[in-house]
């Protein structure tokens, strides 16, 4: 967990540091009137945006994952996340502000989990019928989104258009302000799941033993996750792959789950906008696109574990 | 009767997507404008010079593609592989793409679809477990599906990155990687068209080892079956059929998918007949979204491509319910 938070500094302080403009260390040192823009004005509203977004990613990928046992079995893989990015898009194209932007994620994304929960229910939830439904529902609810693009015109579609690829281009503190007031209702929840989710890998007969609302837990464990997920999504976008990695990477760190997670989709988040923005010059990827090509191949190297382990 | 069914759908399909759209032609003035071709009349312009190779894109996108799907399901034994789903039509998608942006190719760049499609297929066949048939299972339908969408978010992230890093706007190349008809009339139709008809040839010729395939390696061998050799004519079947659907219409999912449900429906469980229903099955449906797409609410078109990947997801969902829970892994 030191480790982590060490890690998780550096990578805070890299964000700022670098970006497509450089800036000599001499000039960061000195605090003068191009410091401050570049830093306090365009590059630490970001960077908190990655950090709060990222944490909230990676802990709604931890819950989920720990929910159903599965490591494959995050809100990008089961569909959630497309959900939420086709609420907020709707609520975008029609005008809306940032409240009615995060409620519009939130409602798309509980829309999805209740559908993909719905549609893989056979007396019963088999986690990997419930990724194949996911996978499936996300296709649908990609193809939606991507319709209502073409629908939109000129600077909508623009916005829009930023917006779907997962950037943080062009964030102010109202955004980090818009998820930070989000983070402050449901991390304590959170932290109030855990002793549920600790009573629940007992397995549910134990747990209804010990005086656990069984189905009750698990819904609202499922809801806390799709909440975190809708706020992440509603100021950075459906940002792909940082909750599927996040968890099992925090336990290769020896970390706990839910907390090395949030950390960790800090992290990962930070670094991968920082690559997306810096890494080629002159050229401003979304945040979206960097985490795919280095989310992806991580999600192939799961596959692979889990085939070795007999477990897929 | 119900080959029947489907002939007529397709010759619907045909007669359709030639006479409607912002200009309504009548039938009739259409085969005046393929027999006695009148260039001052608008209309025999308009079937001649859009409709018509909008209308071939859609035939030979359509065979290529359901035809792709019959021949991965039947070769990895697994309902849900398809073209789309597992990536192999974002991998002849990319390769275009780099070929175009990164090497500055414009002529060739088409032909590197081939290539592209070839290696996704590969690839997503060997992670998804398919190189450990002997053990642990083989091609499952959630690895590969798994498989899939880690190959398809890596491609097409890699086309985003590759678009965006080239400022200059080429709108064809994005509208055509979303899987569109509507720009048929640039594309090489004809080389395409036997390309995907080689890919029809080698398909049936590979039908008879498939069904001895599907009876498992071993009996298949004891039966005179070359498995290597059926395995490696499908995967070249395969990339000439998607190949050659992806260069004309842009990457579009689904087909691959439903269409051999449809035709296992209809037909025998067979190869060869599945084969043989898909063939003008694929095309029939591929105009219907077409079609669909061009008058649910005009002036404005859906392009084909997110009809059929919005549909496609649907499908997927109601083959995954069916399945029993030993076979999902």
């Amino acid at each position: 967990m030191i480790r982590l938070s060490g890690l998780l500094l550096a990578a805070i302080l890299l964000g700022l540091a670098f970006g497509e403009v450089h800036l000599p260390p001499s000039a960061i040192l000195r605090w003068d009137g191009a410091a401050e823009l570049l830093i306090g004005v365009i590059r630490a509203p970001r960077v908190a945006v990655a950090v709060l977004a990222g944490a909230a990613l990676g802990l709604a990928g931890a819950l989920l994952q720990s929910l159903l046992r599965n490591p494959l079995a995050s809100p990008d893989v089961l569909g959630f996340t497309s959900g939420a990015g086709l609420g907020a898009m709707l609520v975008v194209a029609l005008g809306g502000g940032a409240l009615s932007i995060t409620l519009g994620a939130a409602s798309g994304g509980v829309l999805a989990a209740l559908a993909v929960t719905a549609l893989s229910w056979k007396s019963g939830i088999v986690p990997l019928r419930m990724i194949l439904v996911g996978i499936g529902a996300s296709f649908t609810l990609q193809a939606i989104t991507q319709f209502m693009m073409t629908r939109l015109t000129g600077a909508e579609a623009v916005e829009a258009a930023r917006w779907l690829s997962g950037s943080l281009a062009a964030r102010h503190w109202g955004h980090a302000m818009q998820i930070g007031l989000c983070l402050a209702v449901l991390l304590p929840l959170a932290a109030l799941s855990l002793r549920a989710l600790r009573l629940l890998e007992l397995g549910d007969e134990v747990a209804t033993g010990l005086g656990l609302h069984v189905t009750r837990a698990r819904a609202g464990i499922a809801a806390l996750a799709v909440a975190l997920v809708a706020s992440a999504v509603a100021v950075a976008g459906p940002v792909p792959f940082v909750a599927l990695l996040a968890g099992p990477l925090a336990v290769r760190f020896g970390a706990p789950m839910l907390l090395g997670a949030a950390v960790v989709g800090a992290i990962v988040t930070v670094l991968a906008d920082l690559a997306a923005r810096g890494l080629i010059d002159g050229v401003q990827l979304p945040l979206g696109v960097m985490t795919g090509i280095l989310g992806a191949p991580y999600l192939l190297w799961m596959l692979s574990r889990e085939m070795e382990r007999g477990r897929l | 009767m119900r080959v029947v069914l489907v002939i007529a759908l397709l010759v619907a399909g045909v007669i359709l997507s030639l006479s409607l759209g912002a200009r309504a032609v009548p039938p009739a003035e259409i085969w005046a404008a393929i027999t006695a071709f009148d260039p001052s009349d608008p209309n025999h312009l308009v079937i001649r010079d859009l409709r018509l190779p909008r209308l071939c894109a859609a035939l030979i996108a359509g065979v290529g593609l359901a035809l792709a799907g019959v021949l991965m399901q039947a070769v990895t034994r697994n309902p849900l592989a398809e073209p789309g789903i597992l990536g192999v039509n974002a991998g002849a998608g990319f390769a275009v793409v780099l070929g175009v942006y990164a090497f500055g190719l414009s002529g060739a760049a088409p032909w590197l679809a081939f290539p592209g499609a070839a290696l996704a297929a590969a690839a997503v066949f060997l992670l998804g477990g398919g190189a450990r048939a002997g053990s642990g299972g083989g091609a499952t339908p959630a690895r590969l599906a798994l498989a899939g969408i880690a190959l398809n978010a890596l491609l097409i992230s890699l086309i985003s990155a590759l678009v965006l890093m080239r400022a200059e706007a080429l709108d064809v190349y994005r509208f055509w990687i979303v899987g569109s008809l509507a720009e048929a009339q640039m594309r090489p139709l004809l080389p395409m068209a036997a390309t995907v008809a080689a890919g029809v040839v080698l398909a049936f010729a590979s039908a008879p080892g498939l069904d001895a395939l599907a009876l498992g390696d071993e009996a298949a061998r004891s039966l005179g079956t070359r498995t290597g050799l059926v395995r490696a004519s499908v995967l070249l079947a395969v990339t000439l059929l998607c190949g050659g659907a992806v260069v004309v219409a842009g990457p579009i999912a689904f087909l691959g998918l439903a269409v051999p449900h449809l035709a296992r429906m209809i037909a025998s469980r067979s190869v060869v007949a599945t084969l043989a229903v898909a063939l003008p099955l694929g095309p029939a449906i591929l105009l219907a979204v077409d079609v669909f797409g061009r008058v649910v609410m005009p002036p404005a078109e859906l392009r084909v491509g997110t009809t059929a990947a919005a549909l496609g997801g649907v499908i997927f969902i109601l083959i995954a319910r069916r399945m029993r829970p030993g076979e999902v892994t």
